[in-house]
């Protein structure tokens, strides 16, 4: 027991690749994020759950500046940004260091799925159009799209659109990926399709932070739990212990309230 | 004698058709110089550039809020003052007079199709998604790279039915070039028709000339449409409901 506490707690401290200080946003007058720390490793799997309206996403987003915080530090890779007064040339080099991967797919309407692919690796990375090309078959092949490279993201299901960005966010070979609620928009035949993909990234060493209300995946595929609420982490660890004993009445309300749910599905 | 004349309306077709040249250059130079400007402007009150959106407001609010006849006669008037005034100021010596009629009518329907262009862009670039941004921020992009390459190309295609509208009524409005001595399609008719009484007849000519045009235009603008929407889950291609 001691020692196995002891051996989590020298992984956590391990290889540190994403670390948040002291993170506050409001936005207007409504205290979003009141002050939250975030650390992920290298190679760790960390998974962020909580209410709806807690601050997930808004936490999420400032890691790559999609939102502003008010106050804090940002740090990956070894690239740090002054929350507040970062400056163009900051943004995207803090951008350049991650991939994210969203909602609601946002896939590049204008472009077919292997451009969506590319076009990061063209425009960020410089790189040249074949070796481009190279890479983002490679990518769509692996998530299962080799045959759909022409189509336009219209064209495509939900649960095929979410491998695209996936294999988008891939191609950019970023230290870590951000996923917001990768499966909450898709229909539940596609949710599976989109999970295992992101265990067998999980499985290739890949740093990813996800906001998601798979409990299942969370359980299975998460290095580390954050359990969230009103803008302040409430209580984090193994998924073992967050999930399966949670020690705050918040968490444990929040997942009797999940679990219970598909009882009024019937 | 027939109440019309058939007969001398088709001799004078040829000579009308003349023209043509003066009302699509005019049309074209301004729209496509209208697009820059326009898009610059759209981008300017988007990103709420402080001095110039103020100033866009300004532009866009007198531009809309006048008749396109009016601006042509400010235009014409007040250029020989300007220059009158910023000839000794800045050492040039422009003469009013040796500016040809088509660069005042190139100018004066491009600052006014402008306006109109930069609120259709305006809203054409408001309406893609702002996920669509955040994408391209998200893969490293710059704003500027993420506006070139994922907004514009939504937005253009948002825009085009109403920019093929704007190019129509530009075609149309090409009429009162008159107004800077501009002799294009109407002035040719009417000039025409002062020589020989028949005034109903070169009208009616003019108009089939106008119109044949602008059905043209609407022929190319909307496989225009279809080209560059080729990416768009279009209602009218979408199953019955
Ligand atoms: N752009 C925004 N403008 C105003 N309020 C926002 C904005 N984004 C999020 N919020 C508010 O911030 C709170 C947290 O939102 P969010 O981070 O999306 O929560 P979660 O992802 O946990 O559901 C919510 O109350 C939401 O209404
Ligand atoms: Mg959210």
């Amino acid at each position: 027991m001691l020692i196995s506490d002891y051996i989590i707690r020298v992984d956590r401290e391990g290889d540190r690749l994403i670390e948040l200080k002291n993170i506050k946003k409001s936005f207007k007058k409504n205290p979003v994020l009141k002050g939250v720390d975030l650390k992920v490793n290298k190679g760790e799997v960390l998974v962020i759950v909580g209410p709806s309206g807690s601050g997930k996403t808004t936490l999420l987003r400032c890691v790559n500046y999609l939102e502003r915080p008010d106050e804090g530090t940002i740090s990956v890779d070894g690239f740090s940004v002054e929350g507040k007064n970062a400056s163009k040339k900051d943004i995207l080099n803090l951008r350049r260091k991650t991939a994210m991967v969203f909602q609601h797919y946002n896939l590049f309407k204008n472009k077919t799925v292997l451009e969506n692919v590319m076009e990061g690796l063209l425009v960020a990375k410089k790189m040249k159009a074949p070796e481009a090309r190279n890479i983002s078959m490679d990518l769509l092949q692996k998530v299962g799209l080799g045959e759909k490279i022409n189509d336009y993201p219209t064209q495509l299901s939900g649960g095929q659109q979410q491998r695209v960005g996936i294999a988008r966010a891939l191609a950019l070979n970023p230290s870590a990926i951000l996923f917001d609620e990768p499966t909450s928009a898709l229909d539940p035949e596609m949710v599976g399709e989109v999970l295992s993909i992101m265990k067998k990234i999980a499985g290739e060493g890949m740093t990813m932070v996800i906001v998601t209300h798979e409990i299942d995946f969370a359980r299975d595929a998460a290095d580390h739990v954050v359990f969230m609420a009103d803008g302040v982490i409430v209580e984090q660890g193994p998924p073992k212990d967050v999930l399966s004993h949670p020690k705050h009445e918040r968490t444990k309300q929040f997942l009797k309230r999940l679990v219970r749910e598909p009882e009024y599905e019937i | 004698m027939a109440i019309i004349d058939f007969k001398f309306a088709l001799e004078q077709v040829p000579e009308v058709l003349k023209g043509v040249p003066w009302t699509l250059t005019i049309a074209i130079v301004a729209m496509i110089f209208g697009v820059l400007f326009g898009l610059l402007i759209a981008l300017c009150r988007i990103y709420k550039i402080p001095v110039l959106n103020q100033l866009s407001i300004l532009y866009i609010s007198f531009i809309r809020g006048t008749p396109l006849i009016v601006q042509l006669y400010v235009f014409f008037y007040g250029v020989p003052v300007l220059l009158g005034y910023l000839n000794p100021r800045l050492g040039l010596s422009i003469e009013a007079d040796n500016i040809s009629p088509l660069i005042y009518a190139l100018v004066a329907y491009t600052i006014n199709t402008a306006a109109y262009q930069a609120e259709i862009f305006r809203s054409s670039i408001n309406a893609t998604s702002a996920g669509q941004m955040e994408a391209a921020y998200s893969v490293g992009m710059t704003t500027a790279q993420g506006l070139y390459r994922i907004i514009l190309p939504q937005a253009i295609v948002i825009a085009l039915p109403n920019l093929g509208n704007l190019f129509i009524n530009l075609i149309k409005a090409t009429s009162l070039a008159f107004a800077v001595k501009v002799v294009e399609i109407l002035a040719i008719s009417k000039i025409i028709a002062n020589d020989g009484y028949r005034f109903l007849e070169m009208y009616l000519v003019a108009s089939i000339i106008y119109w044949v045009i602008c059905l043209v235009c609407e022929i190319i603008f909307s496989k225009l449409e279809k080209k560059m929407g080729r990416f768009e889950a279009r209602m009218d291609l979408k199953a019955p409901a």
